[in-house]
């Protein structure tokens, strides 16, 4: 499944503005998880357009007065505008969003569980068997799935890195998971999206994504 | 006549009010049985208060169609309980397959 | 016509009647036309305020590091933008419209409580003035409109900031809760005879359906709020994670309330184009059967959303599921409306005038919000979206489209009712075109801003990612916007000065509203219509003459009494005659009173807050005095040959209706503080180690004992009373049952050993005081029964006041017995889980 997602992401390339991209743009996804959130978009997008197109141009028909637009009964307007048009729309996104969800459930454990801690107003990244990498940033490897377990201190953040995949809200007295992938090793942007008080603007975080082998020694030098 | 019509108004909220006391045992249930750990039980419990959920809507929504010129409301009740139904079959249909507490 | 006066004298004399004098007198007013426009105008002088604000933020934003506002003041900006737009504009605004429209649409006189709409304004007036005046000073709220917990917890606020808004904005939903209330009972029971439900004019099948949202919605963000309050004044844990509380019950009770809030918003804005719509068309509306289907689906529907606020809290996929389907399917009912709209204009003869403009607006608007509200129910998509500024753009487009354009639609369509005057139009066309580009301009953007990452509520971003260009073009937007917008208030005191006058009806509508005088006078209606047909296809320039000539219904005036005509609810049959309250300062004194209350609780001066609270309920305990009946008059005339009795001498009135609604609406609060105990009890961390809870059970069960023994002393006082029996004693029994069942529960409250250690013990210790209030209450009521009795306001057939004693003892005896069993659930808690 995965792989399709991402030769459609890769065909809907082109079709991204310049503008789009961006250290933490969701349109410009780094990662599989980010491309099949992405896709979703540009799909949404389309079918947005052209339903917006619909209903415009039914209301400038309604003003011109076009023939067979008065020749449409109430009957048809109500079923056929506000019942067969959206449901099946509707049944088709929503279901397709749900198995896409089902999908993206960090389910059963990934390979490596990395903690993300949040007080105000930084992060603190632990890593297994309790090492830490004292430079602000979350080091993980490259091209394999990531379990981070976000947790907070005082009150509510959410851990947010747009290119590998979605956000989840650190809440204190909870404990959530979030499942991330990059494909490549490189640096990536992340930031707290729920606003946590006057130091919220500068919460951004730096994402280290390394090679397997490069992460391994990174863990060995790594203090406990 | 004045009980009638005013069956109307109850019979025209009559199929959401199902919908919503549906809406709150499930999702009471669902957050039940991850608490207690009901396990392998959960799921067919969702499930067969979903399909006791339907079958009032169901009736409701066969209901003969009335006729005469005052039909006006309960014209509107019978569409809104079909509306009813629809949404739980679908807004609950999720318990079929969904995660549970994940 | 000879035996009616001419229409002149009849309007002298009931204009006597009804007027409100100039001067200071004004302040006594309780005319709905009078507090609607109040409302209105003082909702515009706020929305005047919110645009203030959202131009500092636009101002900040436009370019990357700005230092003009830094983080501090931002967040009081930013906070504040959203509670006065959606608390102090959106919900009052259409609460005037409403109160001004409702009774001339119905074919009535007034509301069915008019010095409760005065007392709702008072309040609005005093809570909006306490959150303004704290920004003035530089203590406004600074914890985002939806107040998270813990942030707006003590320790992370320790200032007023917090207080402000908890405080200031529960003062002002008194006033949407005596809206709610009173607009329900009003649709229900006070249209023109003749008018059955299924010939009531859509609007008013909006506001039934929006009044009734209101009823059930409201109550969770009171409880709510009164909940963080004494969290945060007394320490009660119930949102401190570390003792047993949870944040997210704070996340819960709000979007229980502010989802449905949404919709609560926009169904009005339809109402209002359901009415004008067809106007233009030219043609009645399209799918009456199918409309009033589809808004009760919408409001059931728009209260199984509200997790889609909270998808990424962290909760399992298949609940996640439910709300998310939810939240797509209330796409249908919305899009049998546009449908039907669409269709109206289409299948009748359309025409091109400004309102009609901004019902374009709406279209395009309303529709790209609908459209983005869809994929922000898709949970993947959501999980990207979700707190960034596609979210912003998402809202404004709902609200703006749903709410704002349909508004001005409907200024520009019924203003000439207000004013007597019609639209220059000159400055309308150019403002109209400012106001949709500008919007779009600023709005459209924001969904690629968010997009491209940028969270909402940041004060300043720096310039490497990509958001400058969007940021800038959205200030320029918004400045375009606002210019828009000042035309519009400029077009709008130009119409009042120099708009020409006219006749009635200037636009052919069809509803009765346009066959009042305009401006409508005082009283609206000289004589009461009967209607025949849908109540929107009536011909008001025929009508209304006849009217003014007495030759309808109480085409008189009668010993200085406001009457006004109650029907059968479903059949519209004239049932009884409503003598309303004439004007006084009674609202002014009481929500001054109120204002005290709310006062003394945010400068923490708490030995004075229960005295506020006595003044006011000694001053609503004056209410009442000289009204209703000492003796039984039967039938009375009404004109057009046919009597009805007083509404004092009918089991139906709209008192007992409205109580009937306040306990439905309080019965929500308690039904949410009950939920909340048991949210905490299955959710909440921090409640493996707690131990169980030693209350002393004979305690509650004598508690529970005498509330019952209220209860049934008041029913069975009601039975004899109306066999001819005297209920003398029953009522005085049931006051001091009640009396010592609010003792006993105050008792049980002060054996509650530190309540303030663990949520269970708080949720417990609020419960038994909830109880204890309304026992407190039962005890009241039926002290009021007792005394309408000793002064000869009861009779066999004047049953009200021990109806309403019976109700809330009922009631009353009804929250002891769940109280006690909430307490010993959670009492229990520390073994079972």
């Amino acid at each position: 499944m995965a792989p399709r997602f991402k030769t459609l992401a890769l065909g809907a390339t082109p079709l991204l503005l310049a503008g789009c991209s961006g250290e933490l743009s969701t349109l410009d996804p780094a990662g599989p998880r980010a491309a099949n959130l992405a896709v979703l978009w540009w799909v949404m997008l389309a079918g947005s357009v052209l339903l917006f197109a619909i209903v415009m141009v039914l209301f400038a028909l309604a003003y011109l007065r076009t023939a067979w637009v008065t020749r449409i009964t109430p009957a048809q307007w109500i079923i056929g505008g506000g019942l067969v048009l959206p449901i099946p729309v509707l049944v088709l996104l929503t279901g397709t969003a749900l198995v896409l969800g089902e999908q993206l459930l960090p389910r059963g454990n990934a390979p490596i569980r990395i903690e993300a801690h949040a007080e105000r107003w930084l992060w603190t990244f632990t890593y297994p068997d309790g090492h830490a990498v004292p430079d602000q940033t979350l080091h993980m490897p490259a091209g394999q799935p990531v379990d981070i377990v976000v947790t907070a201190e005082d009150v509510i953040h959410a851990f947010w890195v747009p290119r590998l995949g979605g956000k989840i809200d650190a809440i204190p007295g909870h404990t959530n998971v979030v499942r991330l992938e990059a494909d490549k090793p490189g640096v990536y942007w992340g930031q707290c999206a729920e606003y946590c008080g006057e130091g919220h603007d500068g919460m951004q975080f730096r994402v280290e994504a390394h090679t397997t082998e490069e992460f391994a020694a990174l863990m060995q030098g790594a203090s406990h | 006549m004045s009980q009638g019509t005013r069956h109307g108004l109850v019979r025209l909220v009559a199929g959401f009010a199902i919908w919503s006391i549906a809406f709150i045992v499930l999702y009471a249930a669902q957050a039940l049985g991850c608490a207690y750990g009901w396990g392998a039980w959960h799921r067919p419990v969702l499930i067969v208060i979903y399909l006791f959920a339907l079958a009032p809507l169901i009736w409701l929504s066969t209901r003969p169609r009335p006729d005469g010129t005052d039909a006006i409301l309960p014209t509107a009740a019978r569409w809104a309980n079909r509306a009813a139904l629809l949404a739980s079959v679908l807004v609950f249909l999720p318990v079929t397959f969904a995660s549970l507490c994940a | 016509m000879s035996e009616y006066p001419s229409p002149i004298r009849l309007h002298k004399q009931l204009d006597a009647i009804w007027r409100t004098p100039p001067g200071l007198a004004r302040l006594s007013s309780v005319n709905h036309t009078i507090l609607g426009k109040r409302f209105m105008v003082l909702a515009l002088v706020f929305f005047a305020i919110g645009g203030l604000l959202s131009m500092l933020i636009r101002a900040q934003l436009a370019t990357p590091n700005s230092a003009f506002l830094g983080p501090e003041i931002y967040n009081q900006v930013f906070t504040m933008h959203g509670t006065v737009m959606m608390f102090l504009f959106a919900i009052p605004m259409f609460e005037g419209f409403a109160i001004y429209m409702l009774p001339k649409l119905l074919g009535a006189r007034d509301l069915a409580f008019p010095r409760l709409t005065a007392y709702g304004f008072w309040c609005y007036l005093f809570g909006g003035s306490i959150l303004i005046v704290a920004m003035l000073v530089g203590l406004a709220p600074n914890g985002g409109w939806f107040m998270y917990t813990p942030l707006s917890s003590r320790p992370y606020t320790p200032g007023i900031n917090a207080d402000v808004w908890l405080l200031g904005i529960t003062f002002v939903e008194i006033s949407a809760v005596t809206a709610a209330v009173e607009l329900f009972v009003t649709i229900l029971k006070m249209r023109a005879p003749g008018m059955a439900l299924h010939r009531m004019p859509l609007f008013a099948w909006y506001m039934l359906v929006t009044a009734g949202m209101m009823i059930i919605g409201f109550p969770p963000l009171i409880l709510g709020s009164i909940l963080l309050e004494l969290e945060r004044a007394f320490d009660l844990p119930f949102f401190d994670p570390t003792r047993g509380g949870d944040p997210l019950l704070w996340q819960h009770l709000f979007w229980l309330f502010g989802h449905p809030e949404v919709y609560i918003i926009f169904l009005p804005a339809a109402g209002a184009l359901s009415t004008i719509i067809p106007v233009f068309a030219q043609r009645p509306i399209l799918g009456y059967r199918a409309i009033i289907a589809a808004i009760v689906a919408m409001a059931f529907l728009s209260f199984g959303l509200w997790v889609h606020h909270m998808f990424t809290v962290g909760i399992p996929h298949l609940a996640l599921a439910f709300f998310s389907a939810a939240s797509a399917l209330v796409a249908i009912p919305t899009a049998v409306q546009i449908f039907a709209w669409i269709g109206t204009l289409a299948s009748g003869r359309p025409r091109w005038d400004i309102p009609m403009l901004y019902i374009a607006g709406f279209f395009i608007v309303f529709v790209i919000g609908g459209l983005t509200g869809v994929m922000l129910a898709m949970v993947p998509f959501n999980t990207q979206a979700h707190d960034s500024y596609f979210v912003v753009a998402h809202l404004h487009y709902v609200l703006v489209g749903g709410f704002v354009f349909p508004m001005l639609a409907a200024i520009y369509h019924w203003l000439p009712h207000v004013s007597g005057r019609q639209s220059l139009y000159r400055l309308s066309v150019p403002a109209f075109w400012l106001i949709l580009i500008g919007f779009n301009l600023t709005f459209f953007l924001m969904h690629l801003t968010g997009l491209m990452g940028m969270p909402r509520r940041i004060s300043t971003y720096p310039s490497n990612w990509g958001w400058d260009w969007l940021n800038l073009l959205s200030s320029v937007g918004s400045f375009v916007l606002t210019i828009g917008f000042a035309l519009v208030l400029a077009d709008l005191v130009l119409q009042f000065r120099f708009g020409a006058r006219f006749r009635r009806d200037p636009w052919q509508a069809g509803t009765l509203e346009w066959a009042t005088a305009t401006p409508p006078p005082t009283y609206n209606f000289a004589s009461l219509p009967r209607i025949e047909t849908r109540a929107d296809q009536l011909h008001p320039g025929e009508i209304g003459p006849m009217l003014a000539g007495g030759g309808g219904y109480l085409g008189f005036a009668r010993n200085g009494a406001q009457e006004t005509l109650a029907v059968d609810i479903a059949t519209g049959a004239v049932e009884h005659l409503i003598a309303l309250p004439r004007r006084s300062y009674l609202p002014l004194w009481t929500a001054m009173a109120t204002a005290s209350f709310f006062l003394a609780l945010l400068f923490k001066l708490y030995w004075l807050a229960p005295l506020g609270a006595l003044a006011t309920i000694a001053l609503f305990l004056v209410w009442p005095v000289g009204l209703g009946a000492k003796v039984d008059r039967g039938p009375v005339d009404i004109g057009r040959g046919e009597a009805v009795p007083h509404d004092v001498e009918v089991p139906g009135n709209v008192t007992i209706l409205a109580n009937r609604t306040a306990l439905v609406m309080d019965g929500t609060l308690f039904a949410s503080l009950l939920f909340g105990g048991l949210f905490l009890l299955v959710v909440a961390p921090n409640w493996q180690r707690v131990g169980p809870l030693d209350l002393p059970i004979w305690l509650g069960i004598l508690a529970a004992l005498a509330s019952g023994a209220g209860a049934g002393c008041t029913y069975v006082a009601g039975r004899v009373n109306r066999f001819g029996g005297s209920a003398y004693l029953l009522l005085l029994a049931a006051a001091i049952a009640q009396a010592m069942a609010t003792i006993l529960f105050v008792a049980l409250m002060i054996a509650i050993p530190e309540p303030t250690a663990h949520a269970q013990r708080a949720v417990v210790f609020t419960g038994l005081g909830y109880a204890a209030l309304h026992c407190a209450l039962a005890a009241l009521l039926a002290s009021h029964g007792l005394w309408r009795m000793i002064m000869g306001y009861v009779s066999a057939r004047r049953q009200t006041g021990l109806v309403l004693a019976w109700l809330w003892n009922g009631y009353a005896l009804g929250v002891a017995i769940l109280v006690l069993g909430l307490a010993w659930l959670l009492g229990n808690s520390g073994a079972g889980a």
